[in-house]
């Protein structure tokens, strides 16, 4: 087992952050047609932490049965055609909400974009870039990882 | 006639009515200007962004108003060099939009407010002390070297955040424009964690300031955190009297050609 486990938490409901950063990237000229976002939770281990995903499924700030996807992804990267927004130099938080998750001893969140056109392909590598640069990071204080 | 000042509004806004209200105590023609209004704005003389959380600070704080079509004329005025002023919310806009600290190309940030040191909403009473020469801020005129504004911080993403070549170019090339104090104006730590103790940032012609506690809601005595207005108790035209935010106001009226007085 990886000592680090990702997961990922996508809203089943309309994602209204979504919605804006699509219209905000066509305003801004950048040809998306769809945009998927995701939160990323990585959790680094430091004993056992038991079933971890039916932990985090009890931890309403993270996962809410009635609005969102729990997922636990095998890579610790971004996959193909995604890119992950983290805070540059972050300091990894060892509580959620204030409760600490057994057998974890740092946690990381960042958040996922996917770009689609309108084939519900991924954009090309130059536009998701734009995107990046443009309004989906901000280099002063975050990195983008792909 | 005085000065014509838009109080932009974006959905989310929710200061607007106590900043044009100090505004227009101190003698500015302030009215608000809706998301939905852009072209209303070239009738203005000046522009304030005020604070709450503009599209629900969706993204980042300050992110997506930073690129909505309202601010593309106020993009367009500050670059040729009229007065904004942002607050709160509004300073978080003026980063996402690259006019403080103005150092790198436009809708490129090269600094932020990021969330709090805390990772948590503060609501606090605070002091910004001028920490640049008074000259360096032509948006804001006749303040005293080393002014001392009362104010009450209000933010959960008010941390200054650079990368340390550009926090040694804000602070070596004057953009620093009010760090954290005392009413004393001796320093006092950011109650946020901002890089410098920063307050607030200027551009580098001084026309454009991002400021992250609230002046305006400092501006009466009823408002304050102090002595002075527990005295006023049930004296109804003291505690309506101006208090010592309303100097900033003040100095922004001044600055558009309002003769306020000192």
């Amino acid at each position: 087992m990886s000592a680090v486990r990702t997961f990922t938490v996508h809203l089943t409901i309309p994602d209204n952050e979504a919605f804006t950063a699509l219209e905000t990237l066509a305003r801004l000229g950048v040809p998306v047609d769809r945009v998927i976002r995701a939160d990323v939770w990585q959790f680094e281990l430091d004993g056992d932490a038991g079933d971890l995903a039916a932990t985090i499924g009890s931890f309403e700030t993270i996962f809410n049965p009635n609005k969102h996807r729990l997922q636990e992804r095998s890579q610790e990267r971004p996959e193909a055609g995604e890119v992950w927004i983290a805070v540059r130099d972050e300091t990894p938080a060892t509580r959620v909400a204030g409760r600490p998750i057994p057998g974890v001893r740092a946690i990381r969140r960042r958040t996922s974009w996917r770009l689609l056109d309108a084939s519900g392909d991924d954009v090309p590598p130059d536009v998701r870039t734009r995107a990046v640069e443009t309004f989906l990071c901000n280099p002063a204080f975050q990195v983008a990882i792909s | 006639m005085s000065a014509r000042v838009a109080v932009l509004v974006f959905p989310g806004t929710n200061s607007e009515d106590e900043t044009v209200r100090a505004l227009r105590a101190v003698g500015l023609d302030a009215a608000l200007v809706h998301w939905s209004e852009p072209d209303a704005l070239a009738r203005f003389d000046a522009y304030v962004l005020p604070g709450g959380f503009a599209y629900e600070d969706r993204i980042r704080a300050g992110a997506v108003a930073a690129h909505d079509a309202l601010m593309q004329p106020v993009i367009a005025a500050a670059q040729a060099g009229t007065f904004v002023l942002g607050i709160c919310n509004g300073a978080q806009m003026l980063a996402e939009a690259g006019l403080v600290p103005g150092t790198g190309p436009v809708g490129r940030p090269t600094a932020a407010f990021a969330p709090n040191a805390s990772g948590r909403f503060q609501a606090v009473h605070v002091h910004v002390r001028l920490a640049v020469p008074p000259e360096r801020l032509p948006i804001l005129a006749g303040l005293a070297r080393g002014a001392v504004i009362p104010a009450w911080a209000a933010h959960g993403d008010g941390r200054l955040v650079a990368p340390p070549e550009e926090l040694a170019r804000i602070e070596r090339d004057g953009h620093l424009a009010f760090v954290y104090a005392d009413a004393a104006g001796e320093p006092v730590p950011a109650p946020n964690g901002a890089a410098l103790d920063a307050a607030a940032l200027c551009n580098p012609a001084g026309t454009v300031l991002a400021i992250m506690p609230h002046p305006e809601r400092d501006a009466w005595t009823f408002q304050h955190l102090g002595a002075d207005r527990a005295d006023t108790h049930g004296d109804q035209a003291r505690t309506l009297a101006p208090s010592g935010g309303i100097a900033f106001f003040a100095a922004f009226a001044r600055a558009l050609g309002v003769a306020v007085p000192a």
